[in-house]
């Protein structure tokens, strides 16, 4: 059903059309790193500001709130711009072992922002009041920072598994060009020689 | 002679599959982290999004971390540049790249910096900073992802 689901969506119109466009797609992946910039830098921040790790003479609240407003426009950019990249090779990515563990780690990311979001991130001048910063809030932000940088590493990590060709009803095209390497990794991994892509330069 | 160390430095790290992943995850991680700052500093030029700071207290908090990311982005991202160097420097987007990079770099720490510290600057110049900090970095962002497209 999943399956099914995956490829009907990579063919409506806008998907096919952003997955044909030579310019569009790197633009939209472009797009998709600068929100992460805007959100993971502030995430992060806010993660090391709970943990007691920076920022230590500003309260938590300042810190959690003034980040809160920028961060969210940055995962929205971040959220859009990865739905449009994923729809366009939905049925690609339905077989990518990273882009699954991406969307697991996801699923656990909003379970943990559930679980702590009252204690934690709804009421942080209560953090303030305390002498040290309570256990659970350090817990919270231990796991946000372990698990967003699991995403980001899945998220590149979708780019270096091999399509299986066989099964995919998308057309694809394959670049020939050592350019490629940077986008799916080092050509060692394909198990040819250093020689080759010399050649091809 | 140097032609001859700088292959011998990218078969060293074209010899693990793990190599250039890691580092790339390193670089990713680190540049969203520095760039994402720098964009706190701006938001707050702009005027929006942080409250109940002046600017120079946001660069304040800021830096240090921005600096460590820098580094992180300074070290990691030559290890990828010397697994291929004859590729990258064909490359017109890596090209594009590092001009921008430094021209990002050096706004950073000169004229950004100097308009952050001060709390009396006028919006004008604080918006036309911001802007321009925000374009310069995401040049960088957008030339580094084409080098795959080029």
């Amino acid at each position: 059903m999943l399956l099914s689901f995956a490829q009907w969506i990579q063919f409506t119109t806008m998907f096919t059309a952003l997955r044909g466009s030579a310019n569009v797609y790197p633009i939209v992946l472009s797009l998709h790193m600068i929100g992460i910039a805007f959100f993971g830098g502030m995430i992060l921040m806010t993660d090391l500001r709970l943990l007691g790790l920076a920022l230590r003479n500003r309260s938590i609240a300042d810190v959690v709130n003034q980040f809160r407003v920028p961060k969210r426009w940055g995962l929205l950019l971040t959220a859009t711009c990865g739905i449009l990249l994923a729809g366009s090779k939905a049925e690609e990515y339905y077989y990518n072992a990273f882009f699954r563990t991406k969307l697991i780690l996801f699923a656990v990311v909003i379970v943990t922002e559930l679980v702590f979001y009252r204690s934690v991130y709804a009421n942080p001048e209560v953090l303030d009041r305390t002498p040290s910063v309570p256990v659970n809030a350090k817990l919270a932000a231990a796991i946000s920072m372990l698990l967003w940088t699991s995403i980001a590493c899945c998220g590149r990590g979708i780019g270096y598994i091999e399509p299986p060709l066989d099964k995919i009803h998308a057309q694809i095209h394959l670049r020939q060009d050592c350019a490629l390497r940077a986008w799916r990794g080092p050509y060692s991994l394909k198990g040819q020689d250093h020689q080759d892509v010399a050649s091809t330069n | 002679m140097l032609l001859l160390q700088i292959e011998s430095i990218a078969d060293a790290l074209n010899s693990s599959e793990w190599v250039f992943p890691i580092a790339e995850c390193f670089h990713i991680a680190a540049f969203a982290w520095s760039i994402g700052l720098i964009a706190a500093v701006d938001y707050k030029l702009l005027g929006f999004g942080i409250q109940h700071s002046k600017p120079s207290e946001v660069l304040h908090d800021t830096a240090p971390w921005t600096l460590l990311g820098l580094a992180v982005v300074l070290l990691s991202g030559p290890l990828l540049f010397l697994s291929d160097t004859r590729m990258y420097l064909h490359n017109p987007s890596f090209v594009f790249k590092m001009y921008a990079l430094a021209a990002a770099i050096l706004f950073n720490y000169t004229i950004h910096r100097k308009v952050a510290q001060s709390d009396s600057s006028s919006q004008a110049v604080r918006t036309v900073v911001a802007v321009v900090s925000l374009a310069l970095w995401i040049s960088v962002v957008f030339g580094g992802l084409f080098i795959a497209f080029a």
